[in-house]
Formats: structure tokens, sequence, C-alpha cells
């Protein structure tokens, strides 16, 4: 078969539906895919999508990586997100391996990985930022007034976050905070900074080419979270529609500071915005985001293709004047756990599993029926994203497609998207990082009507009574049983 | 007339008249039209709130949601302790996860200790 790609066959050290989304794209390329795994994801989808696999010992090791690499004759790794994504030293020993990395430099890693540093590249570039420190975490806390906000120094993804709001909780926080930052990122590095009161949180995706042209995508609102982890995104933000400015000033910014980083490749810039619309540098992630389907979405680009041929050393095919948005996409995070219970993780074994699809539905997953969601890894089964043409027709889109998508066995939150999909501010696109809290305090639980309920106890009891018994049109269905929600 | 079918293990087509429901079910878990009902055997005469919550009286206690770790008990016996306040660091799934008094009291006992692996809804403190 030619080869038209800059490589010819690229290790993804990742799993779960991230290692799945890479390697779409890469056939798509013609360029073959390998998978690694670890004992617990022999039979995941990642590693049947792929045209060869590796058995590693953990996802993290870097050796393991690089000899799975090596002994298939890959010419590139993709590290997806998380895992060994924004660690300089993979990127560096891939480097040194004669592998190529797919995604910035080992030195913008490091740079732009380090919050710290990352805050001196920000403030150097003129972008504002948030007052905080690492150095002296204690006495800031004493002088700033609460609240404030604990971070790890080495971190994302919300481990080793924790918001702060009396003086007398500050020393059990940073505890905590520290000892996951130490469990999840090997380094017990606190940052502590004052707290935005009900900020938004928006991020810029810029992408960048090896011969120095830089430019962004639009951003992504990614205010609804929990445990500081966004569970729904979106394109674009409902505050470009009031200040239509926004994209292009928070565009400009990230652009600038990721360029005074020398970075290159696909990366993000986050930042607070607050009541007043100001916004404030945050932190990069230097590497593919989750929620990048909804970019992908409204650009019509493919990311993870942009990311390949830059690393194989193409010019930026686009303009930053060439980029257009169209419509708005959503996309909501499906995770197994229990958003009834504090959303807990809720691993198991999926018993039954059926994915939406229709117009403009996007799945991104990792998951079938009969898998065991594993204790080890991130509990997210998949990414849904739904295009449309205005931000009500994507919910209402999301909210059809949620209806559609049916996982047994474990518990999710996708019942959870649903109803939120109907939620009022919501619509309105009065978002915060604290709407979750608000509307847990207003939440109305989606209700079944009796009849359905007596339809399900019924249903109940003929299951029961013939297991196995093959089904038959019956004329006494009977509306009766005895349920409760 | 109502017709029923299984159309695949699990996924039962229902046609009430011209009405149209799909059921699925696994176990004890029912779904109509994609939304989870709750089916119980039981008398529901017998069941309530309370019951079902496992509240006792006149005490609370802090139970782990899920399976996990202890990773720290952040109090003591005898300690007096806030609504809210956090009194056991739980590990699950990579995520630390600090566990809080549902109210003002009295740590009366601490069923769990460091390192130790819980099951889900193993009770790790009582306050009174």
């Amino acid at each position: 078969m030619p080869q038209s790609g800059p490589f010819r066959k690229v290790l993804v050290a990742n799993r779960g539906e991230i290692a799945v989304r890479v390697m779409r794209t890469l056939r798509e390329m013609d360029i073959a895919a390998v998978a690694v795994y670890s004992d617990v994801d022999r039979s995941a989808p990642h590693v049947r999508k792929a045209d060869e696999a590796v058995r590693i010992g953990s996802y993290l090791k870097i050796d393991g990586i690089l000899d799975a690499a090596q002994k298939t004759g890959a010419d590139a790794v993709h590290p997806g997100y998380g895992f060994l994504s924004e660690n300089a030293e993979f990127a560096q020993a891939c480097t040194t391996a004669g592998i190529k990395f797919i995604g910035p430099s080992a030195e913008a890693i490091r740079r732009m990985g380090s919050k710290t540093e990352a805050r001196k590249v920000a403030v150097a570039s003129g972008a504002p930022v948030v007052p905080g420190t690492d150095t002296d975490v204690r006495q800031f806390a004493q002088t700033a007034q609460y609240p404030v906000m604990l971070k790890a120094v080495a971190g994302g993804g919300g481990k080793g976050m924790r918001r702060v709001d009396r003086e007398e909780d500050f020393e059990s926080s940073l505890a905590t905070a520290s000892s996951e930052a130490a469990a999840a990122f090997g380094n017990p590095a606190i940052y502590v900074e004052k707290l935005i009161e009900r900020p938004r949180h928006i991020e810029i995706q810029v992408i960048g080419d090896e011969h120095g042209s830089m430019i962004h995508l639009g951003e992504r609102e990614c205010s609804i979270q929990r445990r500081h982890q966004k569970i729904i995104e979106e394109c674009p933000s409902p505050l470009t529609a009031i200040d239509p400015t926004l994209r292009e000033r928070m565009g400009q910014a990230a652009v600038a500071a990721a360029q005074s980083a020398g970075y290159y490749n696909a990366g993000t810039i986050e930042f607070l915005v607050d009541q007043q619309g100001k916004f404030y540098f945050l932190e990069m992630n230097t590497r593919l985001q989750v929620e990048h389907p909804v970019t992908e979405m409204v650009t019509g680009l493919d990311l993870v293709r942009m990311q390949v041929e830059i690393a194989g050393g193409a010019k930026l095919a686009l303009r930053q004047d060439q980029v257009e948005w169209r419509g708005s996409a959503i996309e909501c995070r499906v995770y197994a756990e229990d958003p009834d219970q504090q959303f807990f993780p809720s691993p198991g074994r999926i018993t039954q599993y059926a994915e939406p699809a229709g117009p403009g539905v996007r799945v991104d997953s990792g998951v079938f029926a009969g898998w065991t969601v594993p204790l080890d890894y991130d509990p997210m089964l998949a990414k849904l994203a739904v295009w449309a043409g205005t931000r009500e027709q994507a919910a209402a889109r999301l909210r059809r497609a949620l209806s559609e998508y049916q996982v047994l066995g474990i518990k999710t939150n996708i019942g959870f998207f649903e109803e939120l999909m109907g939620d009022a501010e919501f619509l309105a696109g009065e978002l915060d990082t604290g709407f979750l809290e608000r509307y847990f305090a207003r939440r109305v639980e989606r209700t079944v009507s009796e009849a359905d309920r007596a339809l399900a106890a019924e249903a109940w009891k003929r299951a029961r009574k013939r297991p196995q018994a093959a089904a038959q049109p019956v004329s006494n269905w009977k509306l009766a049983g005895r349920v409760h929600d | 007339m109502i017709d029923v079918r299984e159309v695949e293990p699990g996924v039962w087509s229902v046609i009430d008249g011209t009405r149209s429901v799909e059921i699925r079910l696994v176990g004890d878990e029912v779904r109509v039209n994609g939304v989870p009902v709750a089916v119980d055997t039981s008398d529901p005469r017998q069941w309530s709130p309370q019951a079902a919550r496992g509240a006792v009286a006149g005490s609370a206690q802090v139970k782990s949601p899920m399976p996990g770790k202890v990773i720290e008990v952040l109090v003591m016996a005898g300690q007096e302790v806030a609504a809210g306040q956090g009194v056991v660091v739980v590990e699950a799934m990579k995520m630390q996860n600090q566990l809080k008094s549902p109210r003002e009291g009295r740590v009366q006992a601490i069923h769990a200790k460091q390192g130790e692996l819980v099951n889900a809804g193993a009770v790790l403190v009582t306050i009174e």
C-alpha cells in the first residue's frame, strides 16, 4: 500500500476511548497502529482496533512503552491524554530513542507543565494571572483572604486540588492535597492561589507547527465541573454571545503565551473568567484534551490528524483567518459513577450496552457489553458529543442521544446528563464552576408514570419466571406490580 | 391486545394498543424507554426511607460509598466534630475523597484503620 503520510507506524501510548480515537485517525491516514495494554485491558477495544498490540506492565512505565515501540518498529508515539502525555522525560526518551513524540518538545512540556513556570511565561507574554505562589504556601494563605485554592504543582484533572474556606481547615486540606498529588503525579508540591468566586472556566485550543506558526481554534466552555473535573464542555461558550470580542482576545493571549514558551503541536490554555468578564491565565495542558471533539465539530478539523502531520514536519495548512466556527457542539463525559452518591466511581461489569446514533452524534468510547470497568483506571467510559446549528438544538440533540444511550450493570451519569439538558439555567447559558452545586439544590429528577412502572414490574416478573424462555405475544398483559422508585 | 417480544437478550419490545415501549432488563435492573425503574418484590408498605438508608436513631454513620482504601483517619474517638467536617480520607480509583460528618456531634467510635481496604457501605466512623 502506498504510504503518503509522514509515518508508517504509530504506537498509541494510552488506553480506552482516547486510544481508540487516535487509532481511527491513524487508520484514515493509512498509518499502522500499535496498542499497548495491561493485563486487565487484554480484551479492551483499543487492543482489538490496533494492527499490533504489545503487553506492558503499566501505561506509566517509559521503558516498557519504548521497548514496545522498538520491538514493533513504530516510528512515532502518540501519548493521548493522561498517563505519560505531559511527562517531559517520556518525550525526551522518545526523541533520544529516535522515535518521534507526537506533541510539543520535552522542553516546552517542562516549562508549561509546571504551573509555576507556566505562570511566569504567561506573565512575561502579557497574559493576566490570578495572585498566588508555591514558595510560601502557608504565609500566602494567612495574608490573602480566604477562600484560597490548593493545586498540585505537577498535576491536572482535579487531583490534588482543594478549595479551603477557613483557616482552621488549611492544614488538613493541604495534607490531603499533597498526598493526593504525590500519589497521582509523584510530586507532593502544592501551589496556592486566591480563589475567584463563581468563575467561568474557558479554555483556548492552540495548534502550532515546528516552523514557528501558531493559530488558535477558539474556546471551549468547561464550567460544568464536579470535583474540579469537567463533565460537560461546549463550543462556542455562551459568553461569546454576550461578548463577541472575547474569543479573539483570549485567542491572542493564548497564542502569545504558547509561542513565548516555544510551544508547538496541539495545546490548550485554560483561563478563568470572572463575573465581570475579565480573564486570567490558569494553566496550559501540553497535550490533546479530553474535550477536543467539540472543537473538531464546530471547526470541521481533525486535531489528531493535524498533530500527526505537524509531528511529521508539515507546516500548518490553515491561517488564522481561515478558521471558521459553525453551529454549536456539546460534549458530556460518560463515567462509571453514581451521581446520587457524590459521583463516586462505580466499577463493575457492563451487562448491556447500546450507543446512540443519528444526525450530529459522535460517540468516542472504549467499552462494550461484557466489559468489566477496571478499578485501576479513570472510570470514564465514553464521550458523547453532538453538533447542531444552535446551542438550543444541540442541547435537545444531546438529550435525545442520551436517552438512546443504554449502559446496564453499572451506575453511570447518563440519566443525570439527560435531566441536566432540560435545566433552565443550563439552557440560559448561565454557567460558572459552581453550577453543579446549585443544580443539585434545584434538581428535578425524571419521573416514571404508573403505567410504565407496572410494565416494568410485569416484565421483571416474567423474566424471573422464565429467564431463558423465548418471548411470545400474549393477550393478558397484567398491569399490576408492586414497585416503587 | 398487548404484544410482548424479547427482541434481543434482555431487551423487550412491548406494543400496547399503539403505544410502543422498550424495556431493558438485566438482573434486578429494569428500564422503561431508557429510564431506570426500581423494582422491589418486597411489600412497599413495609418500606420506609429510614430503613432503606440504614439510619440509626440518635447517631450518624460515615460510610464508605464504594470499595476503597482508608488513607487517613482525621479524627479521634471522643472528639467534637462540626457538620461537614472531614473525618476520613478514602481512596478509590486513584481519587482521594474526604468523607465528611453528616452532622455536628462527638466521635463515638472509629471503625477504620489507616491502610485498611474497605467495602462499599462499610461504617467507618460513628458520630453521636
